[in-house]
């Protein structure tokens, strides 16, 4: 994808940059809201990131102009203020995701992968499948049913829908904030240890009885599944 | 079976009145609200009070007048009736031109029977319903006449009679007018007033749901009603001044310590993989969950309004966090039990609530004892949702202190936690004008409530 990236800060400006590059996109860098709108005027990008304090013309700012030009580029906000009602207008103005700092990378990876799947007009899923597959290990989303080498898993609910969030996410960082927001449906850390129970659960009945360890912890930033 | 037929319609016809008096009530009820202003209004209340004194006062002494007077006229007929008496002779011919009436007791002859009846009392007034010799009211005396003959004697009191009632009448007039306009007048104010006390009212009850631009916007300045609702302006205005400061001030706070932090998470994250990096990440993630709370502590509790709120069943709510939570307090060798006791439901932002009952859940598993009852019940029009443990419990006299941000007991912090918990729960509780209320669990441990009144 042709990323847009408009972030003054020194440090999480080539940050932000050199991961997305990392992951195969082209990434463009403005430090100034006006050179980032003109840009934006004149290029195809596929997606902005866009921070909401900058010089020049902050971030909202810029993307007003933009969908009142009828640009209808998916676009990210990046903000320190964190505010519902900063988050609120962020929405109004044409956003359509949020981002509050500080942030682990692999959240801002998620959510550009998201936003770039909706601009190709697909699902999160592109082919509808009914059962997800990685190894040895199966579940199937219509009849609810989970079995590894053979053998069948009894999940409850909510480990059910960690592990179907997991496996449609093999190899890539998984975050305490993303599981909390998809899984759980909360926009806030409950700071009791929700995550951390639930996934312990699912691995003792996921990976223990089994030889290979498939839901790994990195430790601070956290979990992967598979690889 | 006709019988049966005609019990059913009977019995139908009783709920049909019973309707029908129900609906009698509400539409009284209807009809009467837009009056029941009048009874709050203190100046009509005042006028009505004053009217109701005045009102006895006046009777009072109108009735005490008329009485006095009536004695004084009678008494002074009645030694005019005496000194009459005692100069006449019944047997001498009389002067047939004589207003006064004068007769021998054994020959009472056409006199009216009211006369004939005074005899027996031994005089006193009498009334009668056609004229008699022109009058019709009489005051009658039985006496001896000079000779020594039983008499009875009577003047005619019509014309005295005749002028207590026009005195009546043009007293009880004047107190009827004097009434009446006090009542016209105190309307009038309590109309006056109470449009000027609507409107402050209502700016009020417009601050008080967050609309912060709301005013009176009474400009004239001509007594103290004016006076209040100018002042009230005043505090409207610098309230929403220093809302909005606070607001500014804390997003940029925010903004002064997110950027910080955004830059640490991305330099921690730069490092090369292993132990110590991922432990510097914890406690960076650590450090902006901290930050976060703080936040939005300040947030619940500059927020006004009831954006976000929705209906919630409170016996759901609870079986959704046990869903949640159930498993985190097994983990920890403890049991979470559910109490729901007829619980009904509270209009609520969910995320607060659901973060509200987190922190209480998490406070007792760190300081409560093996059982921890999640509860939800209705009590009259209050509906409640808490947590109670049966842990060591906290001495009443701190129970103020640990609502406060930062505030721990157990002052060795070994225990998890930053000290947030209950400061967030009473923020949650404030911002749905609910109560936090704190108490002794029986037979120990803690209960924390949170009291819906709406």
């Amino acid at each position: 994808m042709r990323i847009l990236v408009l972030e003054d800060d020194s440090q999480l400006g080539p940050w932000v940059t050199s991961g997305l590059k990392e992951e195969g996109h082209v990434v463009d860098l403005f430090e100034d809201g006006k050179e980032a709108l003109i840009a934006a005027m004149g290029q195809d990008y596929d997606l902005l990131i866009l921070d909401r304090m900058v010089p020049g013309l902050d971030g909202l700012a810029v993307l007003k102009s933009l969908r009142a030009s009828k640009n209808k580029t998916p676009a990210l906000f990046l903000t320190a203020l964190g505010e519902v009602d900063a988050r609120v207008e962020g929405f109004e103005a044409g956003g359509d995701d949020y981002l509050t700092k500080p942030f682990a990378f692999a959240e801002l990876s998620a959510r550009v992968n998201a936003l770039g799947r909706r601009r190709e007009g697909g699902s999160s899923d592109p082919v509808e499948t009914t059962t997800l597959r990685y190894g040895d290990l199966s579940l199937d989303l219509v009849a609810r049913h989970c079995e590894r080498q053979g053998q069948t898993i009894d999940l409850m609910a909510k480990e059910f829908k960690l592990l179907e969030y997991f496996m449609r996410r093999p190899g890539r960082l998984v975050t305490r904030t993303m599981l909390l927001e998809q899984v759980w449906d909360m926009s806030f850390d409950p700071t009791t240890s929700v995550v951390e129970t639930h996934i312990s659960r699912l691995r003792t009945k996921v990976d223990k009885p089994f030889d290979g360890e498939l839901i790994r912890t990195r430790r601070g930033e956290g979990y992967v599944f598979g690889k | 079976m006709s019988s049966a037929n005609e019990q059913t319609t009977s019995s139908a016809n009783t709920s049909d009145t019973r309707r029908v008096n129900r609906l009698i009530k509400r539409l009284a009820y209807r009809a009467a609200k837009p009056f029941r202003w009048l009874l709050r209004s203190s100046t009509l209340r005042l006028t009505l009070m004053l009217s109701v004194l005045f009102a006895i006062g006046m009777a009072v002494s109108i009735f005490l007048a008329l009485t006095f007077g009536r004695e004084t006229v009678l008494e002074r007929v009645d030694t005019a009736l005496t000194s009459l008496a005692s100069t006449v002779s019944v047997n001498e011919t009389l002067d047939q031109n004589l207003i006064a009436i004068v007769r021998p007791l054994d020959d009472l002859g056409n006199l009216p029977n009211p006369f004939k009846r005074t005899v027996r009392k031994g005089g006193g007034s009498v009334y009668l319903g056609d004229d008699f010799n022109q009058f019709d009211a009489w005051r009658v005396q039985i006496t001896e006449d000079k000779d020594g003959t039983p008499i009875l004697v009577a003047l005619p009191i019509e014309d005295s009679e005749d002028a207590l009632n026009l005195l009546s009448g043009i007293l009880w007039t004047t107190a009827a007018l004097v009434l009446a306009i006090a009542l016209l007048i105190g309307v009038t104010a309590g109309l006056l007033a109470q449009r000027r006390l609507l409107r402050i009212n209502g700016a009020l009850g417009r601050l008080a749901n967050g609309e912060l631009t709301a005013r009176t916007g009474v400009e004239t300045s001509s007594d103290d009603l004016d006076d209040l609702a100018r002042q009230l302006d005043v505090t409207a205005s610098e309230l929403e001044r220093l809302v909005t400061q606070t607001r500014h001030l804390s997003a940029s706070i925010a903004h002064d310590l997110r950027t910080p932090l955004a830059r640490l998470r991305a330099q921690l994250e730069m490092l090369p993989e292993g132990e110590e990096r991922g432990a510097a990440l914890e406690e960076a993630g650590r450090l902006s969950v901290i930050f976060d709370t703080i936040m939005r502590v300040a947030r619940i509790e500059a927020a006004q309004g009831e954006d976000g709120f929705e209906r919630i069943e409170l016996s759901e709510f609870i079986a959704d966090i046990e869903d949640i939570f159930g498993p985190v307090v097994e983990d920890t060798g403890k049991s979470l039990v559910l109490k729901d006791l007829k619980s009904g439901a509270v209009t609520a932002d969910k995320q607060m609530l659901i973060q509200a009952v987190a922190n209480l859940i998490q406070n007792a598993i760190v300081h409560g004892g093996d059982e921890i009852t999640l509860f939800a019940q209705a009590n009259g029009n209050i509906q409640e949702i808490g947590v109670f443990d049966n842990g060591k419990g906290v001495p009443e006299e701190h129970f103020d202190e640990i609502i406060k941000p930062m505030v721990r007991l157990d002052s060795a912090r070994q225990t998890d936690g930053s000290g947030l918990g209950l400061a967030l729960v009473r923020a949650v509780a404030d911002r749905h004008r609910a109560e936090l209320e704190l108490s002794q669990n029986k037979p120990q441990g803690l209960r924390a409530v949170l009291k819906f009144t709406k």
